[in-house]
């Protein structure tokens, strides 16, 4: 028999919610009137980028957690992939004469030994995976000098995919497989040390500039506005502007997101990633090729940084900066749960509302990409460690 | 860790004896004339009362900045290395100290043998703050709680606390003093960093012979079972984050009275990576990882790469001719660093400091292999 004030100080569980729900209203009480202050037609334009720009975000933190759950590595270098992704995808979409055929052969062959040898460099001894490598270097190398104009977007699109193949598999088979059996500090600073190799190749190969990527400018001409406007003076007391750069981005974003997801549900590879993030030892025990899936995880998470990146690159531009926005997807991805793949969705469109939420209220300060992305992220940490959809994990001596 | 090898001859009568730091004459002589080394450097440069410039001018500024990066990463070691907690923040607790140590001097005119000790402590106790969530969460998501820190720390002293740093814009730092004798010069902070230095490394390397040591490894080895064993799991990594913010806090006000000026810009996320890169570099867990790190890094940063500049301007171009030779210089440092830490993680996971550990213990042991 306890009455509700003795619960209330003995029940460290309910103290907990007490003192959070407390906080939760002084917050609410320092933000209403900034909120009261702002025309409403401001606040639905906010929500609206916030959950267009938020479209990118799931991409990037589904690539982080497809990783995360095949091998139980957070990628930090999910960021630089990205922009890698998108110079690529740029160099591929505007030269304007033809790329050089060293470097079209290149490309495709690398990518072909590094996906023909994922098990062993032995592989190739055999001539059907030769033929297959062979294969793949010929299809690419063709696509890849498909001259003129009209066919640039099929000649990006193969590149921006050979690269991040490429890229993601040398990221697994060089530094992530060697690490196996290390402790979890070895890994989050193997990553970290990708991230500082890949800055360090993007900006001595592509230097620090600005470079918008034009790739969504054939909308105006094929009649599509840009950009939108929505009159809503009477009702919201303003002129509602969606970028259509953000809101094309933002479709794609889906799309691919979806695509994935399909992937994951209904094919053969899909079912067998499930099976490994569930339980490595056991999914090598009724057959499965763990070294095979580890690596088709990183390609497939390398693929997804490389759409963000030219989705993103479209939307905005590219530039050194963009893996620091990356970052933002870190909380996104802590917020959704680390192994939720609906999460990472979730995750990702409510920290981009948050974000452009919180350039509104103080502007002038980046409120939105340095701080607010942060302090949801230590809120998840407190209240919620295992995020929105996370599995909770049970820990064992 | 390696097992206490002892030359031959050497026995252990006491466990005072079993955990000395210096346990033979030889050690003893060793420590001290290398201290004496240590303090000389600058009156052997041009600028020293003899004038004999045997050692460059510009030593003595590359060896102050070391020392401060060795006094943050040591501090990083109590909290990686001993008790196993990643922290992403560091560097936004070396801004802590060097913006409140600048703060106290400016604004309330305290003289910098004050604000650096309160600085340190300021720094400690938002260290403390900012060790909180790891009541509720460990191993990486500790990670990323820090990395919110790194991210939030900047910004409250950037935007809010603009009147008082300045904002973006360099904060001015007034010249240390004592007793009439400024401090404005490379030589003179030199006797202020490095006895400080030596005195922090060796407070370091006394935590793991107590108590608090042995509680915060088994921590990191396993925190579940240290619990089961009657250690406070809570209050030790708080400790730990108070050690290590301690530390950083008086590096980052160093650092300011160093340069006599701040600016966030050093005390970014890369900062914190390139910090947790010197600690694994040169062996985290070990008292002497973090001295052999910095001065790898360091190294590599002021003396590698600007070497290496020149030749890579004229090879690279012509090697691969997409590179622009306007690019290689800042590209280099990212580069080199990220392939070293790589290479280190893959090869030498334990870092110099396990190397060096082996090469006493042969060096000991010789003529025999083991």
């Amino acid at each position: 028999m306890t009455t509700a004030g003795q619960s209330i100080l003995t029940n460290r569980r309910v103290l907990r919610n007490v003192l959070l729900i407390g906080a939760a209203c002084v917050l609410l009480a320092m933000l209403a009137p900034l909120v009261a202050d702002q025309r409403p037609y401001r606040l639905l334009q906010s929500s609206i980028t916030g959950v267009l720009v938020g479209g990118v975000y799931a991409l990037i933190a589904l690539g982080i957690v497809i990783i995360n759950k095949a091998s139980g590595v957070f990628n930090f270098a999910q960021g630089w992939m990205m922009l890698l992704g998108g110079l690529l995808f740029y160099t591929f979409f505007s030269a304007s004469a033809s790329i050089s055929p060293l470097a079209a052969l290149l490309l495709p062959a690398l990518t072909a030994i590094m996906v023909t040898t994922t098990n062993s460099w032995r592989s190739l001894r055999q001539p059907r995976t030769l033929a297959i490598a062979v294969g793949i270097t010929a299809v690419g190398f063709a696509l890849l000098m498909l001259a003129g104009d009209d066919l640039r977007l099929v000649r990006a699109v193969v590149g921006a995919v050979f690269g991040a193949v490429l890229t993601g598999l040398a990221i697994e088979r060089f530094a992530i497989r060697p690490l196996i059996g290390q402790p979890l500090f070895a890994m989050v600073l193997m990553t970290l040390a990708i991230s500082e190799l890949l800055h360090g190749v993007l900006q001595m190969i592509w230097g620090s500039v600005e470079i918008p990527l034009t790739v969504f400018a054939g909308l105006g001409t094929a009649g599509i506005p840009m950009p939108i406007r929505i009159q809503a003076n009477e009702s919201l007391g303003g002129t509602i502007i969606v970028r259509t750069e953000l809101l094309v981005a933002f479709l794609l974003a889906l799309l691919a997101f979806a695509a994935f997801v399909a992937f994951f549900r209904y094919t053969s590879v899909g079912l067998a990633m499930r099976a490994t993030a569930e339980n490595q030892k056991l999914a090598q025990s009724v057959g499965l090729r763990v070294r095979t899936i580890l690596a088709v995880a990183w390609a497939i998470a390398a693929i997804l940084a490389a759409t963000a990146g030219v989705l993103q690159g479209g939307a905005t531009s590219l530039s050194l900066n963009l893996p620091l926005l990356a970052l933002s997807a870190f909380p996104a991805v802590l917020l959704g749960g680390l192994d939720s793949i609906s999460g990472a969705l979730i995750g990702g469109l409510v920290i981009g509302l948050v974000q452009e939420w919180a350039n509104l209220l103080f502007p002038g300060t980046q409120a939105g990409t340095e701080l607010a992305p942060y302090v949801v992220l230590m809120v998840v940490l407190i209240i919620r460690p295992d995020g929105l959809f996370g599995q909770k994990r049970i820990e064992r001596i | 860790m390696s097992a206490n090898i002892r030359p031959s001859g050497v026995f252990d009568t006491s466990y005072a004896q079993d955990i000395a730091l210096n346990r033979t004459r030889t050690d003893k002589l060793l420590s001290l004339g290398g201290f004496l080394v240590l303090l000389s450097i600058p009156l052997l440069t041009s600028e020293g009362p003899l004038g004999l410039g045997i050692i460059p001018n510009l030593w003595v500024g590359t060896l102050n900045r070391i020392a401060i990066f060795i006094i943050a990463v040591i501090g990083l070691n109590v909290l990686t290395g001993f008790t196993g907690l990643i922290s992403l923040g560091h560097a936004a607790f070396m801004a802590v100290g060097a913006y409140t140590g600048a703060i106290l001097g400016r604004e309330l005119g305290l003289t910098f043998w004050l604000a650096l000790p309160l600085a340190a402590l300021i720094t400690g106790t938002i260290g403390l703050l900012f060790g909180l969530p790891s009541l509720r969460v460990k191993g990486f998501y500790l990670a990323m709680a820090t990395l919110a820190a790194q991210f939030i720390i900047p910004w409250v002293l950037r935007y809010p606390l603009e009147p008082l740093t300045n904002g973006s814009r360099p904060l001015e730092v007034p010249v240390p003093t004592l007793f009439g004798l400024s401090f404005a010069s490379d030589s003179a902070m030199y006797y202020v960093i490095i006895p400080l230095a030596v005195v922090l490394a060796l407070a370091a390397r006394n935590i793991l012979r107590t108590r608090v040591g042995r509680a915060l490894i088994s921590v990191r080895d396993n925190d579940i079972a240290a619990a089961q064993m009657g250690i406070n799991v809570f209050s030790y990594k708080l400790q730990a984050f108070f050690i290590a913010a301690l530390y950083a806090g008086i590096a980052g006000c160093l650092s300011a009275y160093n340069t006599n000026s701040v600016t966030l810009d050093g005390y970014l996320l890369d900062t914190s990576i390139t910090m947790l890169a010197m600690l694994v570099i040169g062996g985290a867990g070990f008292p002497l990882g973090p001295m052999f790190g910095v001065t790898l890094v360091l190294m590599l940063q002021q003396i590698i790469i600007p070497t290496l500049i020149s030749p890579l301007n004229d090879l690279l171009p012509r090697l691969l001719p997409f590179i622009n030779p306007v690019n290689i210089y800042a590209a280099l440092s990212p580069l080199l660093f990220g392939l070293i830490l790589a290479v280190f993680l893959v090869f030498n996971p334990r870092g110099l400091a396990h190397r060096w550990e082996i090469i006493k213990i042969a060096w000991k042991l010789r003529p025999f292999s083991h």
